[in-house]
């Protein structure tokens, strides 16, 4: 069952009307039951993937809690302790609830690691002993990986990490966290939920309210515009290119991947649209997960906007962890020494940026081509930090003013640009492609005869689709500059008169059953993200 | 302690009078986030404390007394 077919439809309205029927200390029951049909429906027998993590998550949570109790339990009892006796009491706790949670991480992630990433080792493995001459020695195995497994690892982990910190208590009934780690709108792409924000919200149970219910509804339904209306139309043309490149040259390969870029964005965002819309129903707030991206004016703030929650994750679970560890502070203690302080300080961290942007390639999918990905966005965000001085004293020498508009927008067109250019990597073949694709932008670069012959019409979108497609994007635009400087558009419209009202709600509803790409060749429902 | 905070302050950020503040280090961004992430680790090293994720707010690390106090709270737990 997938987000973007009747079947769900009928299973959402479904569960939205016994979830308000019952009482409100069982709804939760009904998310639980739903959200496993769901699953149940997608992964079949992959579903005890998901249980297995969940157990396991679940016992490493309640194991490293009680100790945690105890410990302070204990202290509290014995006052009378030294401080040198409390700190070796603490560091012996601290010890074995670390080996605790690095037990449960490595179960959790031998999982994702094992069905994912098992062939992408095997196969790399078996091609350097091939440089040696050494016969294929580790098999490929044909492995399924479960929907959303990615996603969850990550919740799980981060779960298990903010119970050993002690953020907050671990959860005490096994069923509802079974909830927290199945929420059906969000176990597919997220947004990657934190316990302490998602889960006394699916636990206490929500009353029905209309306008909740309304303006989850319209962003739900401007979510599948996103989705089949712009990112299945423009998906068309980046296809045609992507899988021809060889065909094409110059500034129509960039645009490709400019495309992709917007395709992926009004897929993803869109999705995140529809799973929030639907989630508001039923009373229940996810995260945000996308802040205009493409109004950014660095790789680094465009990652501050784009898949906010795995950004969120990184830093809190990779870069700060390694940031300030012994090892961290010892590295930046020498490179301070080396490098004098504003150089040094800077290396321990980038070590972990370059760690997290590594690993969100890798998070990606089981290629080189999306460790380039990370690596590529990695490097400028690296190089901006590294070189800020010269660029501001750059900028002072030819007397640039930030404030203005000019500059803002060559910010923004030139994050753009090279938003763009990673793209290549994350959508050609493979890496190779990717480099071709990139090295091909350049030849007759300034050739725009493209867009007056028929090269447009070649990429399978006739003159009504280009047009439709332009007139969406404008609107998605719109939406987004609007969002930008804090207009709230469904309070907007909700303000307005009943017939003007209407009239956007139609105006949707059509744009969906009319404009959106059904039928044989559209894959219209499969999120890309889904597939990561 | 808080003149070895200070010290420890005045290696990382030699440009700033840490005795005489009259701005917040971080709400008025006098400090950057790899000035923070150098002086935990200083400081975890100095006093032999572990200054988590969750303890990297502004107002743990605003002054010098912040600090201190925010090492005297994890000292003692």
């Amino acid at each position: 069952m997938t987000f973007v077919s009747a079947v769900f439809g009928v299973f959402f309205i479904g569960i939205s009307i016994l979830y308000f029927c019952v009482k409100r200390e069982y709804r939760w029951i009904v998310l639980l039951f739903g959200s496993y049909f769901f699953y149940w429906m997608s992964s079949k027998s992959l579903t005890v993937v998901l249980l297995f993590m969940t157990i396991v998550t679940f016992a490493v949570g309640k194991i490293i809690d009680a100790r945690n109790q105890k410990s302070a339990a204990y202290l509290k009892e014995h006052g009378e302790l030294q401080s040198g006796e409390r700190k070796a009491y603490k560091n012996n706790c601290k010890k074995i609830n670390t080996r605790i949670l690095i037990l449960g991480i490595l179960l959790d992630l031998s999982i994702l690691l094992f069905l994912k990433y098992f062939n992408f080792f095997s196969d790399n493995i078996n091609e350097l002993l091939g440089w040696f001459k050494i016969p294929a020695g580790v098999p490929t195995l044909g492995l399924l990986v479960p929907i959303g497994l990615s996603f969850y690892t990550l919740q799980a982990i981060a779960y298990m990490t903010d119970v050993y910190r002690g953020k907050y208590r671990a959860d005490r009934n096994f069923f509802q966290f079974m909830l927290f780690m199945s929420y059906f709108p969000q176990i597919v792409q997220g947004p990657i939920a934190r316990h302490d924000h998602l889960a006394k919200q699916l636990y206490e149970g929500h009353d029905f309210d209309y306008q909740r219910c309304t303006f989850g509804l319209q962003l739900a339904l401007w979510g599948l515009i996103k989705k089949l209306v712009i990112a299945d139309r423009l998906a068309v043309p980046v296809n045609m290119i992507f899988n021809n490149y060889g065909n094409y040259s110059g500034l129509v390969v960039l645009l490709a991947a400019f495309g992709y870029g917007l395709q992926v964005y009004a897929d993803f965002s869109g999705g995140m649209d529809l799973v929030r819309g639907l989630s508001q129903i039923l009373g229940i707030e996810l995260q945000l997960n996308f802040k205009q991206p493409y109004f950014a004016k660095s790789i680094e703030e465009f990652w501050r906007r784009w898949h906010i929650t795995l950004g969120a994750w990184m830093k809190d679970y990779v870069f700060y962890p390694l940031s300030l560890s012994k090892i961290s502070g010892s590295i930046g203690k020498k490179t301070r020494k080396i490098f004098g302080n504003n150089i040094g300080k800077k290396i321990p961290s980038f070590i972990a940026m370059f760690i997290v942007y590594f690993l969100v390639g890798f998070w990606h999918g089981p290629e080189w081509k999306y460790i380039a990905y990370g690596i590529w966005n990695g490097i400028f965000i690296m190089s901006g930090i590294l070189l800020e001085e010269f660029y501001s004293n750059t900028k002072k020498k030819l007397g640039i003013q930030e404030e203005r508009y000019s500059w803002k927008a060559f910010q923004t067109f030139r994050t753009i640009v090279l938003c763009s250019v990673g793209r290549f990597f994350s959508r050609a073949d493979n890496l190779l492609a990717a480099f071709l694709m990139i090295a091909s932008t350049l030849k007759g670069f300034s050739n725009i005869a493209f867009l007056v012959d028929r090269t447009l019409i070649n990429l399978g979108l006739d003159t009504a689709d280009w047009v439709v497609l332009c007139i969406m994007l404008l609107i998605m635009l719109g939406v987004d500059t609007a969002h930008e400087k804090g207009i709230k558009i469904r309070q907007a419209i909700a303000g307005q008169g009943i017939v003007f009202r209407w009239l956007i709600y139609y105006a949707a509803i059509f744009a969906v059953i009319i404009f959106g790409m059904y039928g044989s060749g559209y894959d219209s429902a499969s999120f890309i993200y889904q597939q990561f | 302690m808080r003149e070895k905070v200070i010290k420890i302050l005045e290696d990382i950020r030699a440009d700033i009078d840490f005795n005489h503040l009259t701005q917040k280090l971080i709400d008025d961004e006098m400090l950057d986030s790899f000035d923070i992430i150098s002086i935990v680790g200083e400081l975890n090293e100095a006093f032999d404390v572990d200054i988590s994720v969750d303890e990297l707010l502004p107002e743990n690390f605003n002054t010098p007394d912040a600090m201190v106090e925010l090492i005297t709270k994890l000292q003692q737990e």
